[in-house]
């Protein structure tokens, strides 16, 4: 559609597999921070638990989550992702606003109104994606600087505690709690933030739900559209990358990996592909489905195996594990991404890192047409 | 990629609803109709009810009759469009079948596409966009369709009107393809260009030539416009015919297959109803393409004419049904139904089971859970998703609220006559603290609903003092927990320790992703003195719930989930065994010196047959002491006679055993059959090999046997069955012996005719009976094989000391401590061709039949001994893989209890 100058991330696709960073959650554990940890000052007086609300540490524990940022580059990621999982109103919402189903209600359209329209959580959410982006930047800039590789910043678009394609109510399979304004316009208020903190790229990610996904890639259009950025020609780079279970089918809404690619094709995404839910060796055929059919970057930043209390990190695969399967994938000409979701440390970028250094990256159909 | 003249094919629409569709090429694509308010009147009335369940149904039918996409309209001036397209999109969207196809947002009001837009989670197509408000508007609508990501349907009408002739139509479709390519940025592949079917044979001269100008329309838009598709609304060419299907079937494939021909790629078509081109009636075809065709000025009349005689005939294709599965009998129509989440047929079937069956509840325990039971494996192997389970749940619903109010009728009869009467069970859901997924406990919460249990969901960050004070307010009769995140399993604990200080005596489910049996077992339940159970997923909640909330199963279920919990804790707890290499084992064998003196010659080689062998010989063999095991008594023969307590229980037992046996022998109530042999062999590795004939030229088949991995104390050897044969590079003749008998022919009908007579002791009793004989038969066997061999004919042992096996040589069996994997057995029984001989098989997991059997073999050496096997390693299980061609993982499943490492 446009002839836009070629994306500094397309360039590194054509010689070498770009470096993704890890996952933020199992990181955080590492640091042994408590529940008065991450309430700080400012959230003291909160009634519920925020011990899990891991991106409000952006705000709280800036320093931590600063040199996870760092702990990540320095492994040898090209891309970091922002701390911002959660950030929308609407997931905020469950730490901050009573259950009503604790008081026999039940959350619908009408409770989520009051979300979407609630001053407190809008901001929080703001801040959160704003804050964590510009730290992001800072980051990725100081080792830039160091080491004379350009880093990227992907603000990280989660996939929501609700679903526009479940009904939770065993009487009404037509029944949604949210609407899709709703969800699109919690989304449109997480990209903008996420573009005024500086990110370079949009990562709509751990899709489970399709059609969240696409309230969030509308929501994406609407802002490149509204806020002049189209017209200026400045629109950010676009990666997503689903969630999908043991049968190939996004976990939630149960869409396979073909039919999600036909869905989300429009969107001309810098990337295509998997992360989290699964380990490589699981993810393995999803992602050789997804290299056959799309033609854009492929992306690949599983999990550490499956979950797996009973070990340390909470996953089964260590980092030399993690490194040996994502080597193979690279020797397979699959992957032009690659990085690590729940249970990948540092340690584990590094060694996926080390392990892809020299490797040649899946050829895009767009370098062999420009090849013949 | 850019659109260029070089392009060599033109790409194919590309759709999807959950599953991808890709067109294929020279494969038209059927748009079902029958989804449309202005095409079906059937449809629309049950929209204008709100009977949304129905109408579900038909977008069904559409997908089953073949329908590739779904054309949804809901344009009537009595239905609030977007309300209505909304709802419906929503429904289907749970209703796995149609969910799979991709939507067409048929709708002249632009909010009505946009609402439709926002319920597909696939790439539907938007029908439709025309140049009628200018271009503009035209621009906008396309930007619009393009950012939620669907294909979209381009009326051929711009701001003068309705393009009729080739030309107007051609004209438009061009100046439409310009805009949305070169300024909206449409991809190519994605427009579907509709240049209007209009009705032909109305009596106007004007409207002839519109069939042809369509086909011919459509035929330069393929030609010229890269990569566009054409599509129309089929059933108006004919709709002067109206009430005469006859002639508007013929019409419509007549149609198709001149426009197919001409490049048309889609139409809306009533998937069920398609007279097939070629059958249509000569006569009637040759007049309907005149009209199409436009072939002669009076086509119309000659079509009329011959039509009239044709009317009240009635539609030549009936709708057709895939409904097959309704001749299965009712158990396999409650599985089927509930697997494929159909609920059309499923009252009629609950209420027959219920006639079949005498109660509710036995159609609930039995068809339906069963068939539940196939949606939990067919989920838990990846080949069904959440939406289908969520919906099989939903049938499960209907068929237990058919059964309710006869549950209650006897409820109620129970009550009156005195009988205490247990509520419906009630459940408490809730994630725990510190965690806010609850999409999948959600999922758990539907589906018990639908089984109709009272759940109560608390919603997520639930702390444990509002769960537990919650559960006694409501009396509630069981709580699930559920966490997604790994700091959620310490809370999990948490609240177990809890329940436990509390004294609650509830059981506790545990689910969701990070949750696993193993971590449930070792690290929850050990906190709480009530059962603990981890639920994999939706579709088992069902099954645990109701065995834990029915006073008969719950006993039973507990007690093996206590067994299976606590071998999964001893499992983690034991401190593997160090285990040596195999290398190194092997070179641990057990030390023989091995000479010919040692090797006797059996009498013969090959395999021998014993049929109706006399059963008063193999009485005197038998070891009577497991009898009285069979019976639970615990002693050895004959001291148990005289045992204290057990003693004249013992001799009663004895007693009718050995009457029985009289009768058997007497009577020749059952047969004994028998198969053995002797073959050359010799040890290769831990195999041993056998040969045709002494020769030992030819190899017959082979024996793999394991070796014991365990490091041993002192000089202990590490052993394997194959050592008691002599190594090939000895060069000694050394021999293996085979057998299987049987005493379990005739056994069945001895214990049925007990049964008819209703006595069933002696049913169990000729079936423990038989057991002895077997065994006798293996013992007496072995006592003969030993005296073919030559050295049993100087034993002078009593049969006393052959039960207490203080012979020479060794009868092991495949599936005992040796040797224990059980697929061993299929070479025996090639090799002595046992069921030939003597009618005895060997099921799919290797039991033999009938029941009373023993099967093994035969080693001859003074130094061989039983031994158990003992734990083994993964080098000797890939070296037993690559010698025995089984995968890794069948090895690892056979030797299971051997594995000294955790296979996951």
């Amino acid at each position: 559609m446009k002839t836009a100058n070629q994306h500094p991330l397309e360039k590194i696709f054509e010689s070498r597999i770009a470096i993704i960073d890890g996952a933020m959650g199992t990181t955080i554990r590492t640091y042994g921070m408590k529940e008065a940890d991450i309430r700080g000052e400012r959230f003291k007086d909160s009634t519920k638990d925020l011990l899990n609300n891991g991106d409000l540490f952006s705000l709280t524990q800036p320093k931590m989550i600063c040199d996870i940022h760092r702990r990540f580059l320095e492994a040898g990621a090209d891309i970091i992702e922002t701390n911002t999982f959660g950030a929308t109103s609407i997931t905020q919402s469950e730490f901050f606003v009573d259950d009503p189903r604790e008081q026999g209600g039940r959350k619908d359209p009408e409770f989520y109104q009051k979300i979407i329209d609630d001053p407190m959580l809008n901001n929080l959410a703001w801040e959160i994606n704003q804050q964590s982006a510009r730290q992001c930047r800072e980051w990725a800039d100081r080792v830039a600087n160091e080491t004379g590789r350009q880093r990227f910043v992907a603000g990280a678009i989660g996939p929501l505690t609700v679903s526009l394609s479940n009904s939770p109510d065993a009487d009404d399979a037509g029944f949604r709690v949210v609407t899709f304004d709703q969800v699109k316009n919690a989304y449109k208020q997480q990209v903008r933030a996420l573009i005024a903190g500086g990110s370079d790229l949009l990562l709509v990610e751990t899709i489970f739900d399709s059609l969240n996904a696409k309230a969030a890639l509308v929501a994406i259009r609407e802002v490149f559209d509204q806020d002049g950025l189209t017209a200026s020609n400045k629109e950010l780079p676009v990666m997503i990358s689903a969630a999908v279970g043991r049968g190939g089918e996004t976990l939630i809404s149960a869409q396979t990996t073909e039919a999600f690619w036909n869905a989300v094709q429009h969107v001309k995404p810098l990337s295509v592909g998997l992360n989290c839910s699964l380990g490589p060796d699981l993810m393995y055929p999803f992602l050789d489905e997804l290299a056959t059919k799309a033609d854009v970057a492929i992306s690949c930043y599983p999990n550490a195996g499956l979950p797996n209390p009973l070990s340390e990190t909470g996953f089964d695969l260590g980092p030399q594990d993690m490194a040996r399967y994502l080597g193979d994938f690279a020797r397979a000409g699959l992957i032009n991404i690659a990085g690590g979701c729940c249970g990948n440390t540092p340690e584990h970028i590094a060694a996926i890192a080390k392990a892809l250094e020299g490797q040649p990256p899946r050829q895009l159909a767009r370098q062999i047409e420009r090849a013949a | 990629m850019s659109v260029s003249a070089t392009e060599p094919t033109t790409k194919p629409l590309r759709l999807s609803g959950s599953q991808p569709f890709t067109q294929q090429a020279g494969v038209f694509i059927m748009i079902g109709e029958r989804t449309n308010v202005a095409g079906s009147p059937k449809f629309a009335k049950l929209v204008k009810e709100g009977k949304y369940e129905e109408a579900v149904s038909i977008a069904r039918q559409q997908v089953e009759n073949g329908a590739n996409v779904l054309d949804i309209c809901m344009d009537e001036g009595m239905i609030d469009g977007v309300a209505a397209m909304t709802r419906y999109l929503q429904l289907l969207a749970s209703e796995p079948e149609v969910a799979k196809v991709p939507f067409m947002i048929d709708s002249s009001k632009w909010e009505v596409i946009e609402a439709g837009l926002k319920c597909l989670q696939g790439k539907g197509i938007v029908n439709s966009i025309s140049l009628k408000e200018g271009e503009e508007k035209f621009r906008q609508n396309a930007a619009t369709v393009l950012k939620y990501g669907a294909a979209v349907v381009v009326m051929a009408f711009d701001e003068q009107g309705q393009a009729a002739t080739y030309e107007e139509k051609i004209r438009i479709c061009e100046r439409a393809h310009r805009i949305l390519v070169d300024e909206v940025g449409f991809p190519p592949e994605d427009i579907i260009f509709d240049p209007n079917i209009l009705t032909v044979a109305t009596g106007m001269e004007e409207h002839n030539n519109y069939a042809v100008d369509f086909i011919n329309a459509t035929r330069w838009i393929k030609a010229n416009l890269p990569h566009a598709k054409v599509s129309g609304g089929v059933s108006n060419i004919s709709f002067s015919f109206r009430g005469n299907n006859k002639v508007r079937e013929a019409m419509h494939s007549a149609f198709l297959y001149h426009a197919i021909a001409a490049g048309l790629d889609m139409g809306i078509v009533n998937a069920g109803i398609l007279e097939v081109y070629e059958e249509i009636d000569p006569e009637l075809k040759v007049l309907v393409e005149d009209v199409l065709l436009n072939r002669r000025p009076d086509a119309t009349e000659r079509l009329v004419e011959f039509g009239e005689s044709l009317k009240h005939v009635g539609s030549v294709v009936s709708e057709k049904k895939a409904e097959e599965w309704r001749n299965g009998t009712v158990e396999e129509r409650l599985s089927h139904a509930l697997v494929k989440g159909i609920d059309t047929y499923i009252e009629l079937d609950a209420e027959e089971a219920r006639v079949k069956l005498g109660r509710p509840l036995l159609v609930i325990e039995g068809p339906l859970m069963d068939g539940m039971g196939v949606v939990g494996d067919l989920f838990g192997a990846g080949k069904m998703f959440l939406p289908q389970v969520v919906k099989s749940a939903r049938v499960m619903k209907k068929a237990v609220a058919h059964l309710t109010p006869f549950m209650e009728a006897e409820k109620a009869e129970m009550a009156a006559s005195g009988q205490v009467v247990k509520a419906q069970g009630k459940i408490l859901l809730a994630t725990v603290k510190g965690d806010v997924h609850d999409i999948g406990k959600n999922i758990v919460g539907v589906v018990l609903a639908c089984n109709n249990y009272e759940v109560i969901d608390m919603g997520v960050m639930v702390s444990s003092e509002k769960i537990l004070e919650r559960a006694k307010a409501e009396k509630v009769d069981l709580i699930g927990l559920s966490g997604l995140i790994t700091p959620s399993l310490d809370e999990m604990v948490h609240v177990a320790r809890e329940m436990e200080r509390q004294g609650f005596k509830l059981p506790l489910l545990i689910g969701g992703a990070t949750t696993s049996r193993r971590h449930t077992a070792i690290k929850i339940a050990p906190h709480y003195s009530e059962p603990v159970v981890h639920i994999l997923d939706a579709s088992r909640a069902v099954p645990v719930t109701t065995s834990l909330l029915s006073d008969e199963g719950k006993p039973a279920f507990v007690a093996q989930h206590r067994t299976e919990y606590e071998a999964l804790r001893a499992a983690h707890s034991a401190p593997r065994q160090t285990v040596i290499s195999l290398e190194a084992a092997r070179a641990r064998r057990t030390p023989i010196a091995w000479r010919a003196e040692d090797l006797p010659t059996p009498a013969f080689t090959g395999v021998r047959v014993l049929d109706n062998f006399p059963l008063a010989i193999l009485r005197e063999y038998i070891d009577w002491s497991p009898l009285f095991h069979a019976w639970g008594l615990k002693g050895v023969y004959p001291r148990i006679l005289e045992h204290e307590q057990q003693g004249e229980q013992a001799r009663q037992i004895f007693a009718d055993a050995n009457t029985l046996l009289d009768r058997i022998i007497e009577k020749n109530l059952i047969t004994a059959r028998g198969v053995y042999g002797f073959f050359p062999a010799s040890a290769v590795g831990d195999d041993v090999a056998l040969y045709l004939d002494d020769t030992r030229e030819t190899e017959l088949d082979r024996f793999h046997f394991l070796r014991q991995q365990a490091n041993k104390e002192g000089s202990e050897p590490c052993r394997s069955l194959a050592d008691f044969i002599a190594p090939k590079e000895t060069g000694l003749a050394d021999h293996i012996g085979a057998f299987a008998v049987t005493t379990g022919i005739g056994l069945k009908e001895l214990c049925d005719r007990f049964r008819a007579d209703n006595d069933d002791y002696n049913a169990i009793m000729a079936e423990a009976v038989a057991d002895r004989l077997a065994e006798a038969f293996a013992e007496c066997l072995h006592k003969r094989v030993r005296d073919e061999w030559g050295y049993g004919l100087k034993e002078g042992l009593t049969p006393a000391d052959l039960i207490q096996e203080k012979y020479r040589g060794i009868r092991p069996a495949a599936g005992y401590p040796a040797c224990p994997d059980h697929t061993e057995k299929g070479t025996l029984w090639r090799l002595l061709d046992v069921q030939a001989n003597t009618g005895m098989l060997i099921t799919e997991s290797f039991a033999m039949w009938p029941g009373s059997s023993v099967s093994g073999l035969y080693f001859a050496h003074p130094e061989s001994r039983y031994f158990s096997l003992g734990k083994i390693d993964r080098d000797q299980v890939a070296d037993y893989h690559e010698r025995k061609g089984m995968s890794v993982a069948e090895v690892q499943r056979w030797l299971g209890q051997n594995l000294n490492y955790d296979p996951e």
